[in-house]
């Protein structure tokens, strides 16, 4: 055998691999199977490389499981025990849903990355063709050059590698289908889970809490997507599940973020009138008076469905900023990062002093301390602004990141010791505009973000 | 740079200047030179606080004994404390042109928590503080009533000056307070009866002085030393207080009598609309009170309070606002209404009743002010239309300007959508969802931030539940994220951040907010944090309530203002200001889209600002929503080039040598648009 001395997780005995009866182990590191009779492996697959798993429906007369591969390729397994056939697929399987997410994080993302690369920027590619493909330089060593001369063009994303924020829409995606007998059908993937667990940590620990002591994963899912915390407009009719008490805890997280208060004055409603009326004068509006009492049922669910909103959006948005870290971290952050306490009012608060400050500027009438920026010099404006390239509202890049990419350069450019390679630095970035054919009219911005990108590459060439 | 305005020299704190900046100081200057009051509309944006404050301070110190004083008002704390970031901005620039540190005081009151003593205000060249402590008579005599009176007024971002003065002088009564005014006059009992036993030449001394009348306070007014207080009118300066409340006891005998004839009011069954008359003979014949002593209640009460030395007036904050309830009810014939309402009108078996005593009048709290100061300047972003603020305020203005912010390239793509939301179709399904797909649409092509208003609360929360129903805020989330205003100022204030922070991070997000709502009137949304607001209809007030009918037919009676001219003059203020949020500078840009075809009528663009009517085009009419995207995206990726100062220059920008440039002083004298 290969590697005996590696630690096998799982080993289901009668498994057939392409007609062959056989045994798959599941180790550490990787998945194997091995035709019966035989001490050697004709299928393995790190985990690394697997992309995903996918099983046979159930009922169906062959229980099989079958792995996807980031190469396209894929292995089934068929399970032909006849006794625990259907036992030994859901071990294998849960025992895999742990196991692969640990590695798809680090091999998937680089792989990913690379082929991204490679398919996005015909230059690479032929960069790649000529230095990897004729033996130039190893594979290893050109990404060594390409990802290090990423990492090296912004400190910043060394440190702290931006993660991929949630979609805000993630629950949108769950659609419910009809399986044709009263029931609804909810696909989850992998990416919808880590998203409802990132945004919402009391489901994550509801999760680890029950599953699978109490419940397998797909009961929990189930009542999941049954309970009153899934339909936020519901009012809760009191019926205890296990997500009453993370609705609670939610509850409970967005009032203690309320009472802190926020930091910017300017948008602190609170502090905004220096004197309400005192009681008993001004107009009256006829506004409902907002006690739950008087309250009919669809009012109160309209103002449940507005809080659920405020309070997914906000939840999105700090899971992505978050970083990994522990959810209930939020509360400290946002009193600490302030600084200053918030009773004395002989102290203005240096937050506040910056905000008043930014409110009142008119940079334009200032002569000095503006940014020097690059138009761009449109030859016919009606193409630049009517098309022909379609809007791509996801990938929006905003023109200061534009802006702030090119006086990177520029700061750059001024830093660089003038030597022999400097004219090839030039020379390196004319070529890769002529290449991309910039003479023409219409740029759109993930090109002209391209064209940079791919310059600084060279950069770091010229520069090894 | 250093401006000569019609011969003042006036230290501009920048290098550059925009015309309108000059114009708008030129029709200020010329309003002080005659002395008089003026009402000017210019953009926000445009630099209007620092143009206020360098022409007066430089008049100010030209003409020491003309102008002794600039009191300054806006409406909300931060406004306040910007007001005073950019005073200190050109007190700086003046210390480092004349080399000398100046003399000037000045002076905020930015919180009633840290409320100043008044001799402070007396000396300060420059007072800042909110509307209240000069328009709320409660606050005016404590803070602001020995102002001198060659003072000038600013009422900043003034729109909503009417409002401010008829809250000021409207009370409501409930239950509640009757109940808690029984308690004070409990109270005030006790500490007489007390008092009498240990300290009887108090009150004896207190009668003494209430036989010599108010005469003290007549002489002031009379030699014009005070800033009358509307509470207090003029005839009764002239009166000793009347024997049947002279003595405590008999006065506290007095307000309990009054109390119970509250008390008997409010017990109705069926909505009462009277006015004060009426209000004052049925008093009379049910308990015998006559209107003179009414009149003197407030005063009275004061007096009280006084003697028995009691520390805190707060605590007697009910029989303070029955008493001067007594005093305005028994003054003003006209001007209010008293409307009692049984219960209020969405839960008619709960009894709830409420003595309403309304205003309809602003200009009897303003009143005063236009008569003592030499100059009053009411100014804002949305004045228009410019005749209505001195008809309703009752004031003769010597000037009155609408300026409009010059641009070398529009900034600003103004989108009327022809879509419907009249009150009987507003509820319809395929209103809702044109609405709908309207912001779907706008989320998928506008960056960063978008905000949204609709006309009422209750009909954002309508609307919201069916776009919830309809998918529609599921596809707008694939978009950007959602915030919505709710009526719990702390969560809506954590909502506003949260959509700060997305629009900062680069998320893009979304506000639906309220016209009329706090955010509407308070939350600038700059840059990127608001590059389209869109207008879901005509923000009409609620028309359905008495207090509002009253005041319409007060001001058809009274001003010969058409109840119709008054609403939508209202509604279009509301909307000038919700759309006005995202544009605060010329370096901003952004979509302004109203999305009802009603705003097309003339009588609706009309009322609109110039600065909003001057981007109204063809092109900008009747849009559907496809056209409406097209337009966007146009725009959107024209601005999406830098801002660049060069351009400005000479158009929208000037230096001080093409200021001075004969033709360009032939222009600007253009800009400012007079009525």
């Amino acid at each position: 055998m290969a590697s005996l001395s590696e630690e096998v997780l799982l080993v289901v005995k009668k498994v057939r691999q392409r007609k062959q009866d056989g045994t798959l182990y599941l180790m550490a590191e990787r998945v194997a199977w091995g035709p019966e009779g035989k001490d050697r492996f004709t299928v393995s697959h790190l985990y690394a490389d697997i992309r995903c798993q996918k099983i046979s429906p159930d009922g169906k007369a062959k229980i099989q499981l079958q792995l996807v591969l980031h190469t396209g390729e894929s292995t089934t397994f068929h399970f032909a025990n006849e006794s625990s056939a259907l036992k030994d697929r859901d071990a294998t399987k849960e025992l895999l849903q742990q196991l692969l997410p640990k590695f798809k994080k680090k091999a998937n993302k680089e792989l990913e990355e690379k082929n991204r690369m490679l398919q996005e920027d015909p230059v690479l590619f032929q960069l790649y063709k000529d230095l990897v493909v004729s033996q130039v330089i190893s594979a290893e060593e050109f990404w060594a050059n390409r990802l290090g001369g990423i990492n090296n063009t912004d400190p910043a994303v060394v440190n702290n590698k931006q993660e991929v924020g949630i979609s805000g829409a993630f629950l949108a995606d769950i659609r419910p289908q009809t399986d044709g007998c009263n029931g609804l059908r909810y696909n989850l993937t992998a990416d919808i889970i880590e998203s409802i667990f990132r945004t919402y940590p009391a489901v994550k620990q509801k999760y680890s809490e029950n599953v699978p002591h109490n419940l397998t994963e797909k009961e929990f899912w189930t009542r999941f997507f049954q309970s009153h915390y899934f339909h936020r407009d519901r009012i809760n009719t009191g019926t205890q599940d296990i997500f009453s008490e993370c609705a609670k805890q939610d509850e409970k997280g967005l009032k203690s973020l309320v009472i802190q208060g926020v930091k910017n004055p300017l948008v602190d409603l609170l502090s905004l009138e220096d004197k309400t009326l005192d009681e008993g004068y001004g107009i009256c509006t006829t506004l409902p008076s907002t006690s739950n009492a008087n309250k009919t049922v669809k009012e109160s669910s309209n103002s449940a469905i507005i809080k659920r909103f405020n309070h997914h959006s906000a939840m999105v948005l700090a899971a992505g900023s978050r970083k990994g870290e522990a959810p209930t971290d939020q509360a400290s952050e946002t009193s600490s990062t302030d600084g200053n306490s918030r009773d004395s009012d002989f102290f203005q608060p240096p937050v506040k002093k910056v905000k008043l400050q930014e409110a009142i500027e008119y940079e334009d009438l200032q002569r000095e301390n503006r940014p020097k920026t690059v138009a761009l010099n449109l030859k016919k404006s009606d193409r630049y602004a009517h098309g022909p390239v379609p809007l791509q509202s996801q990938h929006y890049t905003t023109s200061q990141d534009i802006i702030n990419s090119v006086n990177y350069i520029r700061h750059e450019m001024m830093n660089y010791k003038p030597n022999l390679t400097e004219v090839r630095f030039y020379t390196a970035f004319l070529m890769i505009t002529k290449s991309h054919n910039y003479q023409k009219e219409t740029i759109n911005r993930s090109e002209i973000l391209h064209c940079i990108a791919v310059f600084l590459s060279c950069v770091v060439l010229v520069e090894r | 740079m250093k401006l000569n305005i019609e011969g003042l020299l006036v230290y501009f704190p920048y290098d550059y200047i925009y015309p309108e900046q000059y114009s708008y100081m030129l029709e200020l200057k010329r309003t002080l030179d005659a002395k008089g009051h003026g009402v000017l509309e210019m953009p926000s944006g445009t630099g209007k606080t620092i143009s206020l404050l360098s022409l007066i301070v430089a008049y100010q110190r030209a003409f020491p004994l003309d102008v002794t004083k600039l009191i300054y008002c806006s409406r909300t704390v931060p406004e306040i404390e910007k007001v005073v970031e950019e005073l200190r901005k050109l007190m700086e620039f003046y210390a480092k042109e004349t080399g000398e540190r100046n003399n000037f005081l000045a002076l905020a009151l930015s919180s009633r928590k840290n409320l100043c003593i008044h001799p402070e205000i007396l000396h300060a060249n420059i007072v800042v503080y909110s509307y209240h402590y000069l328009l709320d008579p409660k606050i005016a005599d404590l803070v602001s009533k020995e102002l001198a009176k060659k003072s000038v007024v600013v009422f900043d971002e003034a729109h909503n000056i009417d409002n401010v003065c008829i809250d000021s002088m409207s009370v409501n009564i409930t239950r509640r307070t009757l109940d808690r005014c029984q308690n004070n006059v409990d109270t005030l009992q006790n500490t007489i009866q007390k008092i009498k036993e240990t300290d009887a030449a108090k009150l004896r001394e207190e009668y003494r002085r209430l036989v010599e009348g108010l005469k003290e306070a007549n002489v002031a007014r009379e030699t014009d030393i005070y800033l009358s207080n509307p509470v207090l009118p003029d005839e009764i300066l002239k009166e000793a207080v009347p024997g049947t409340i002279r003595t405590a006891e008999h006065f506290v005998g007095f307000l309990r009598r009054f109390l119970e004839y509250l008390k008997s009011r409010l017990r109705v069954h069926h909505v009462v609309q009277e006015s004060a008359p009426q209000f004052l003979k049925d008093i009379f014949d049910k308990v015998c009170i006559d209107r003179k002593p009414l009149r003197f209640c407030a005063e009275r009460l004061q007096s009280l309070l006084r003697t028995l030395e009691i520390a805190d007036i707060a605590d007697f904050s009910a029989v303070t606002l029955i008493s001067n309830f007594a005093t305005l009810v028994s003054t003003y014939s006209q001007g209010f209404t008293i409307i009692i309402e049984p219960f209020e009108d969405r839960t008619p078996t709960i009894a709830n009743p409420v003595l309403h005593f309304s205003c309809m009048d602003p200009s009897i709290a303003i009143k005063p002010v236009f008569q003592r100061f030499q100059s009053v300047i009411i100014t804002s972003g949305t004045l228009s239309p410019l005749d209505i603020y001195p008809r309703i305020l009752d004031f003769r203005p010597v000037t009155m300007a609408s300026f409009t912010m010059t641009l070398n390239t529009f900034n600003v793509c103004l989108c009327l959508v022809a879509l419907s939301s009249k009150f009987e179709t507003r509820e319809d399904f395929a209103v809702i969802r044109n609405y709908g797909n309207l912001l779907l649409e706008m989320s998928a092509v506008v960056p960063d931030g978008i905000v949204a208003f609709f006309t009422s609360y209750v009909y954002m929360e309508n609307i919201v539940a069916s776009w919830y129903e309809q998918g529609i805020l599921e596809n707008i989330q694939r978009n950007k994220l959602i915030f919505i205003e709710t009526q719990d100022a702390a969560e809506t204030s954590m909502a506003l951040e949260k959509y700060q922070e997305a629009c900062e991070n680069g998320r893009g997000a979304i506000l639906l907010s309220v016209a009329r709502g706090k955010v509407s009137e308070g939350i600038d949304f700059v840059h990127h944090f608001g590059r389209a607001v869109i207008m879901f209809g005509v923000p009409y007030v609620y028309t359905q309530s008495r207090i509002l009918k009253a005041r319409l037919e007060y001001l058809r009676d009274q001003f010969q203002i058409r109840e119709n001219d008054f609403l939508t003059f209202d509604a279009m203020r509301h909307a000038a200001q919700c759309v006005g949020r995202a544009i605060r500078g010329k370096t901003d840009y952004g979509l302004m889209i109203f999305a009802d075809k009603r705003y097309a009528r003339a009588d609706k663009r009309g009322k609109l600002p110039r600065w909003i009517q001057e981007h109204i085009n063809d092109g900008s009419l009747n849009l559907t929503v496809d056209e409406t995207v097209q337009l966007s995206k146009h725009f959107l990726r024209q601005m999406a080039q830098p801002f660049r100062q060069e351009d400005q220059l000479g158009l929208s920008l000037l230096t001080l040598e093409q200021l001075e440039s004969e033709e360009m002083l032939q222009k600007i004298t253009q800009i400012a648009h007079q009525t």
